[in-house]
């Protein structure tokens, strides 16, 4: 797994490429840790070239939402392939997360 | 399309002293299925469960899971196979000293470096689809026989496995709560696309979640087939045990003889 990071006035936008699972949650959970440290006001996680997500991954995604809110935060997740939605609507975190189908979409309006 | 084979057993024989307990096995079992292993007590089954999660070696044959033959695996790359099947125990098989929610972290926090943070909302998660969102304090004393089960279930499914095994997942359960068991292994099974393993003797509860069943008796399969086929089975045996009949070519009790002569021995 990999994640790229763009960042410009205020917002994030960190592309994922690969496997979010039990052996890279914790390499994701580093990358925002940092964003999330600095107070970044708005996160995109463009998760397009993202092949599967494990509980452990999902796990961490909602960690890093429940830390943004925390001073405010907002984050939306993108471009995730039909698989990876539907993993999201058996968990119920489709209703957690705004979740937009590409990230020019996540990115207007933040 | 094909269907993908994920667990093939190859003529499995094991003995426990001059006992032959499995006596050539062989059996398919597809991804996606329910698959249903029922027999009498003694029948051999949870002795072939175990050769399924590689806890037994056979004496000759071989098992094979995900495509690797069990018994040419080294430590390490059984652990690896290991990681991607959960196993629910007949008995639970809870830590009483743990809470709820360790019980159901302790796999996370054994094969994994998650943080604390990231394993506490896993828990939540799996909780949540076993019906015990909420529960995580508790300890398994202060639970039901039922609700333990279904935190057995939530810790079998916590490293999100490609196969879950259940041995005698309804025993001991009053007949609402076995539904209600029944009913939450087809629905973690459909929602989370994993493969099901279960090895029952409930006549009902093999019924109801079955998409195939294989009737082991002495050691051997002696059919296999979807549930309309078992129910309509010609085999005398297959009858008896789907009818519960205590009268058939199924014996509970060894020949007079051969008990006179034992105790003469």
């Amino acid at each position: 797994m990999a994640v790229k990071t763009e960042s410009n006035n205020g917002l994030a936008i960190c592309r994922v490429d690969g496997e979010i699972n039990i052996s890279t949650s914790p390499d994701l959970k580093k990358t925002f840790d940092k964003l999330i440290a600095q107070k970044t006001p708005k996160i995109v996680i463009d998760l397009s070239k993202v092949t599967y997500v494990d509980s452990s991954g999902l796990a961490t995604l909602v960690g890093i939402l429940k830390n943004m809110r925390s001073y405010g935060g907002k984050m939306r997740l993108a471009g995730m392939s039909t698989k990876i939605k539907s993993l999201f609507e058996i968990t119920k975190l489709d209703k957690l997360f705004e979740i937009m189908a590409t990230e020019e979409e996540a990115i207007a309006g933040l | 399309m094909e269907k993908e084979i994920v667990i093939k057993a190859e003529g499995v024989v094991k003995k426990f002293g001059d006992r032959t307990v499995l006596n050539g096995i062989n059996l398919d079992i597809y991804r996606g299925e329910t698959f249903v292993i029922m027999g009498g007590s003694g029948c051999g089954k949870s002795t072939f469960l175990r050769h399924l999660i590689g806890a037994l070696k056979p004496d000759s044959g071989r098992v094979s899971l995900l495509g690797k033959d069990l018994s040419k695996l080294q430590e390490d790359e059984l652990d690896a196979v290991k990681k991607k099947i959960g196993m629910s125990f007949q008995s639970s098989a809870l830590f009483d000293s743990m809470t709820v929610g360790d019980n159901v972290a302790l796999p996370l926090k054994e094969h994994a470096k998650l943080d604390k943070s990231v394993v506490d909302i896993v828990v939540k998660m799996k909780l949540e689809l076993v019906g015990l969102r909420g529960f995580e304090d508790l300890m398994p004393s202060q639970l039901s026989g039922g609700m333990r089960k279904r935190v057995g279930l939530a810790r079998a499914i916590v490293m999100d496995p490609e196969i879950v095994f259940y041995d005698e997942p309804t025993a001991g359960l009053d007949p609402i709560v076995s539904g209600v068991i029944d009913k939450l292994i087809l629905d973690l099974s459909k929602k989370l696309s994993i493969t099901s393993v279960v090895v029952t003797h409930d006549m009902k509860s093999v019924f109801s979640i079955a998409d195939r069943i294989a009737m082991l008796y002495e050691g051997r399969v002696l059919e296999v087939g979807t549930p309309d086929e078992i129910r309509k089975s010609k085999n005398q045996m297959v009858q008896q045990f789907v009818s519960g009949s205590p009268d058939g070519p199924i014996k509970f009790f060894q020949q007079k003889d051969d008990y006179l002569e034992q105790l003469m021995k």
